[in-house]
């Protein structure tokens, strides 16, 4: 630009910052306009430039302000104006105000407005440089750039590229915004790994959340999976997986929001930010947020999504200017990495973030696993109906006084009362009702109508293999969907994990019988002491039964290598907490170290307190990290567990005789974070001495593989049988599978909506059609929202004291009394009425 | 000035072509055909329909060939399985913008638009049509301009002001609601400035301006003419320069 003779040229700097969220231009006019005005007249020495303007938002009147005073300054000193410092150079710079249009960031659209015309773009080439403003040469910045300029004269260009990587020198300020801890303004060099914005200087997602993407460079932006952290922030990377730099926008996003929402809304920015003039960023964009609006409404189809995919690369290939072309990247990119979304909303319905309010009843029902009805049963129980609100919980979740006591109740999460006081209660008041029924003459009578919602014989048979709560959740559907089902279990008796896993003191096993006696009344066969695979062959339950559903879950212990596990006194946490559940003798010492966080290693440290010794929890991370459920772990600090944290085992010690005598920990410090936003722990020197007699496994459980021999049944690389997202079907046909077997070790409400999923789809199979509704009643209750919903707090079951309850293996956590469950249905705020709420 | 003469290749061919000009000319004059459908020769080029999007050899880069110069060196693909497919989705995205009935408009059988889509192989589209509701301004006593069928070319306001130089027509609004609209968003009839020369109606490549009185068929443009008159004004202004 130097070189073209003109007698005008003009400078531009690029205020008009329209990214929604971004404020690192406004901050820095506002904090120090001489310096922009500093850089913009060494570029209108160098450049040959007379005429300077700056565009600023009209939004930003503190900017305008300041920088109006600014540019006074600068002419009362001779820094702005004729004769310049006496070099005989002229310059003048204007403050002009933009109306606000997005588009209007494009530099030929920011010409043309300060034109006097409309901000719409216009081809490049010619490029400003040859042909801008008036038809001048015109070089036009952004507002950082012009910061940069006198900084780099002074110190020179090495000092520049010393900072930032080699194709992208220097630093740049960008808005980190979302859902992590610290949120607000950072420069940095250029080439950071996104994860250092993300964990060193966010910190991270709030406890208890996980991160799940970042998006950057504003609202045309791509979204980078957590996978994909390592990424360096520079213009090259950013563009190599689909997003951009753009303006420093970042925005972090955890399990709570939607993949194809935020593609949703920042399509619904762009196509209203379009200028019109070209037909793929008019039209397309358009046509694209149809599409993505009926995938969250749940009447997307397999086919738009492909449609989606091909009007995003024709926008993005062929748009007249920057916004258009980079408008499809969020599409883009959630359509690469968050695929399973997508499909699940157009699939399944299923929203699992829960934004997408179409597709949810109400939050707790969409974060229930099970998607229990809830405000229905609240509601059935408050208008007094014990026996109708009982038949809406069983049909919805067949195992309700057992989830009301193990299950992780996500349905918490995202309860509404919570904006208020605190959720409501929703896990107790289903354990309530079904203890109710059980514990009384209501029983009978219930199973009886229970059971007259069973659907006329169909003549189909089905075999289930493992009576877990997965294969007791898929049993029970198939009866009452009219099958003739038989359950095959190698032990001695049904529950599985409920059964010989997780111990008395947390679910009486006289609460499981109950439910077992519910699912064997609605018809379901039980076989014992066969296993499946072994005693009797794959090949011939395929020649018997028209389907096979397999739910074994995981019973074999994961290998740790550690010196010293052959020790005597070593035991592995399940057969451990079996051999208790089957009350047998069971004799560890009386000092027993636990190596683990999860729920297996909490169950066995307080199930060892009842046998009187001390328990002492080695763990390599930190307590939030434990995937425990929490009560357990606040229950297990209050029975006297002991907890070491941050330490890794590493021998176990024993005396001449064979048996334990100590165990040795090594340290860990927490480094880098892994793909699951957790930190790593990295071993240290210090090596720790814990004495003991006795140490318990409990690091983890997979399943038996030799099952799976010549089985015809395909297998994930970490062991988990292969099966269809939606349909839980097997490489085998007419064989699915579903729970921990194919999750890996996991949780009862998760494990138990796959057998209730896979139920509804192998009746599809094997009937032709869809009979699933058949079963469940038309529940009248009221629609209407409550006038004042209870203003009591949340009713929390009530804890037996600590010294008490370490000395029985009686149950631990008592339930609500019938008054304390009332007054917890009325605490319900209604969030199903939504629709008819909307609809008046 | 006599321009340079610059040599290039298109569709693997060694042509020349001058400097200065654009792809889709130097394209047109060596006989290669583009289609397009915003550009109308003689008035400035605007690249807002897209479908003359070619191919920069070598790249995976598309121009925009009416409004792209040609450059010493390019070599450029009019043609690929790519280049069809976009073209025809730009067709597609024209046809559902608005409510095209070609059964019914006067310029069925004479629409650039509908022998673009029938060149291109459209004999349905995939997306779901917008059914917008539009106006149809009948005010101006010898014209008549239908909102449903306009697909926002612009040659009608590049014609009006740089060829009669009225200025009648401007787009108003952004995005999907741009819609074409006469002085100062008045009805056509009102418009002061409109000197009824007619040159709007004769540029536009569909039946969205029209002269009354006519039916179904009927309307046959005279785009070449206006076309001729616009060239010969751009050389004599050119000239004058
Ligand atoms: C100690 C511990 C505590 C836990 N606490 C909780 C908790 O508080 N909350 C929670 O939500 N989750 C908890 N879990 C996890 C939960 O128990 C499991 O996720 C759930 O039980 C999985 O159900 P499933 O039906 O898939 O498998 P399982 O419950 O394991 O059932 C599988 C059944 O299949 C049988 N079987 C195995 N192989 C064969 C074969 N070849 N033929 C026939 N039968 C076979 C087994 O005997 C078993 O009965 C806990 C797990 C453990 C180990
Ligand atoms: S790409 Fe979009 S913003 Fe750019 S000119 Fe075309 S319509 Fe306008
Ligand atoms: S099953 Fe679990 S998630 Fe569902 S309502 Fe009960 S406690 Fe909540
Ligand atoms: S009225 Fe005709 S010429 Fe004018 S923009 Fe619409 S389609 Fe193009
Ligand atoms: S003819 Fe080139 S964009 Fe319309």
């Amino acid at each position: 630009m130097a070189k073209a003779k003109a007698d005008t040229k003009y400078i531009i700097c690029n205020a008009d910052e329209g990214d929604p969220g971004a404020y690192m231009n406004r901050n820095e006019i506002e904090g120090d306009p001489h310096s922009l005005l500093e850089g913009m007249i060494i570029g209108a020495y160098v450049m040959g430039a007379t005429e300077g303007i700056i565009y600023v938002r009209a939004e930003y009147p503190l900017a305008v302000s300041r920088l109006t005073k600014a540019i006074e300054q600068a002419r009362e000193y001779g820094l702005l104006g004729a004769n310049i410092l006496d070099r005989g150079f002229n310059f003048n710079i204007q403050l002009v105000q933009g109306a606000g249009a997005f588009v209007c960031g494009e530099e030929t659209a920011l010409i043309a407005s300060l034109e006097g015309q409309a901000g719409r773009p216009r081809p490049r080439p010619p490029y400003p440089a040859q042909r801008g403003l008036w038809d001048k040469p015109t070089n036009i910045n952004n507002v950082e750039t012009w910061y940069n300029v006198a900084p780099i004269v002074t110190r020179g260009p090495a000092w520049f590229a010393e900072t930032g990587s080699a194709k992208s020198p220097g630093t740049k300020v960008f808005s980190l915004v979302g859902k992590i801890q610290n949120t607000g303004l950072v420069e940095m060099p250029l080439g950071t790994p996104l994860k250092s914005f993300i964990y060193d200087i966010g910190e991270g997602a709030a406890p208890g959340r996980r991160v799940k993407a970042v998006q950057t460079g504003g609202p045309s932006g791509g979204c980078i999976p957590v996978e994909m952290l390592d990424t360096p922030v520079d213009y090259e990377s950013l563009a190599q997986i689909g997003s951009i730099m753009g303006s420093g926008g970042m925005v972090v996003m955890d399990e709570d929001n939607c993949m194809v929402d935020v593609a949703r809304y920042f399509i619904e920015f762009t196509h209203s930010e379009s200028c019109g003039k070209c037909v793929p960023c008019r039209v397309g964009l358009n046509k694209a947020l149809r599409i993505l609006n009926a995938i969250t409404k749940g009447s997307g189809t397999r086919e738009q999504m492909n449609l989606l995919d091909e009007l995003g690369r024709m926008i993005r290939e062929c748009s007249l200017c920057a916004l258009g072309q980079s408008a499809p990247n969020p599409v883009l990119t959630t359509m690469r990495h968050f695929r399973e979304e997508y499909e699940d909303h157009i699939v399944a319905h299923r929203c699992r973030a829960g934004v997408c309010q179409e597709l949810a009843l109400s939050p707790c029902e969409n974060s229930c696993p099970l998607r229990m009805n809830i405000p229905r049963f609240l509601e059935l129980y408050q208008e007094g109906r014990l026996e109708d609100a009982f038949e809406s919980v069983i049909l919805d979740n067949p195992l309700p006084a057992s989830t009301g006591r193990v299950c992780q109740h996500p349905c918490d999460n995202r309860c509404r009362r919570q904006s208020f006081d605190e959720v409501v209660n929703m896990r107790e008041v289903h354990r309530f009702l079904a203890d109710a029924i059980y514990q009384s003459d209501l029983f009978e009578p219930m199973l009886e109508r229970i059971r007259a919602r069973k659907l006329a014989p169909t003549g189909r048979k089905v075999a289930v293999a493992g009576s877990g709560p997965t294969g007791l959740t898929a049993a029970f559907y198939l009866a009452m969907l009219g099958h003739d089902v038989t359950v095959f279990e190698e032990r001695s008796e049904a529950g599985g994990m409920l059964r010989f896993a997780i111990p008395e003191y947390r679910l009486p096993k006289s609460v499981l019988r109950k439910e077992l006696d519910l699912i064997e009344g609605v018809g379901v066969k039980m076989v014992f002491n066969t296993r499946i695979g072994f005693d009797v062959p794959l090949n011939e339950l395929a020649s018997q039964f028209d389907a096979v559903f397999l739910s074994i879950g995981t019973w074999k212990e994961s290998w740790l290598y550690l010196p010293g596990t052959e020790l005597k006194n070593v035991h592995p946490a399940l057969p451990f907490l079996e051999s208790v559940a089957r009350q047998e003798k069971v004799v560890t010492g009386a000092r027993v170290a636990i190596i683990g966080g999860g729920n297996a290693a909490i169950d066995s440290a307080r199930t060892v307190m009842r046998m009187g010794a001390s328990a002492t929890i080695l763990y390599r991370r930190e307590r939030q990290d434990m995937p425990a459920i929490d009560e357990e772990i606040q229950a297990a600090e209050d029975e006297g567990v002991r907890f070491v944290f941050l330490a890794a085992p590493h021998r176990i010690l024993g005396g001449a005789d064979g048996s334990v005598k100590a165990i040795e920990i090594v340290k860990t410090r927490l480094g880098e974070y892994d793909k699951s936003g957790r930190r790593r722990p990295m071993p240290t020197d210090e090596v720790q001495r814990f004495e003991c007699d006795s140490v318990i496994l409990a690091v983890g459980e997979t399943f038996d593989q030799d099952f799976c021999r010549a089985s015809g049944l395909e297998l994930k690389e970490e062991g988990t049988i292969i099966v269809d997202r939606f349909t839980y079907e097997t490489s085998r046909p007419n064989f699915y599978a579903g729970g921990d077997v194919i999750t890996g070790a996991s949780n009862v409400s998760n494990a138990m909506s796959c057998g209730k999923q896979a139920a509804q789809k192998m009746d599809e199979r094997l009937m032709g059609e869809q009979r699933w509704e058949r079963i469940f009643p038309d529940f009248e209750y009221s629609r209407t929202a409550p006038g004042e919903p209870s203003l009591s707090r949340r009713h929390a079951a009530h804890d037996l004291p600590a010294a008490l309850r370490v000395r029985s293996q009686q149950e631990v956590v008592a339930g609500l009394d019938p008054k304390e469950a009332l007054e917890e249905c009325r605490r319900c705020l209604r969030c199903d009425l939504r629709a008819t709420v909307t609809a008046n | 000035m006599p321009t340079k003469t610059i040599s290039v290749r298109i569709d693997g061919e060694l042509v020349t072509a001058r400097e200065g000009q654009s792809i889709l000319e130097a394209a047109l004059a060596n006989g290669k055909q583009i289609p397009t459908l915003c550009y109308l020769k003689g008035l400035s080029a605007v690249g807002a329909c897209r479908v003359c999007m070619v191919e920069l050899a070598g790249t995976d880069r598309l121009l925009p060939a009416c409004t792209t110069p040609i450059q010493e060196g390019m070599s450029i693909k009019t043609a690929s399985a790519k280049l069809t497919q976009y073209r025809r989705m730009a067709v597609e995205l024209l046809l559902v913008e608005r409510n095209h009935i070609c059964s019914a408009c006067v310029s069925n059988g004479h629409c650039e638009l509908q022998s673009l889509a029938r060149s291109l192989g459209i004999t349905h589209v995939r997306y779901s049509y917008n059914n917008p509701r539009m106006t149809v301004d009948m005010t101006h006593p010898r014209f008549v301009l239908d909102q449903n069928r306009c697909i926002l070319c612009t040659r009608c306001v590049r014609v009006c002001a740089e060829v009669e130089g009225a200025h009648v027509w401007e787009v108003a609004s952004r995005g999907i609601y741009s819609r074409i609209v006469s002085d100062l968003k008045d009805d056509w009839g009102k418009a002061s400035n409109c000197t009824g020369c007619g040159k709007c109606v004769q540029a536009c490549p569909t039946g969205a301006l029209a002269e009354k009185g006519l039916s179904v068929m009927e309307m046959v443009k005279q785009s070449d003419a206006v076309s001729r008159l616009a060239t010969q004004r751009a050389s004599l202004v050119n000239g004058a320069r």
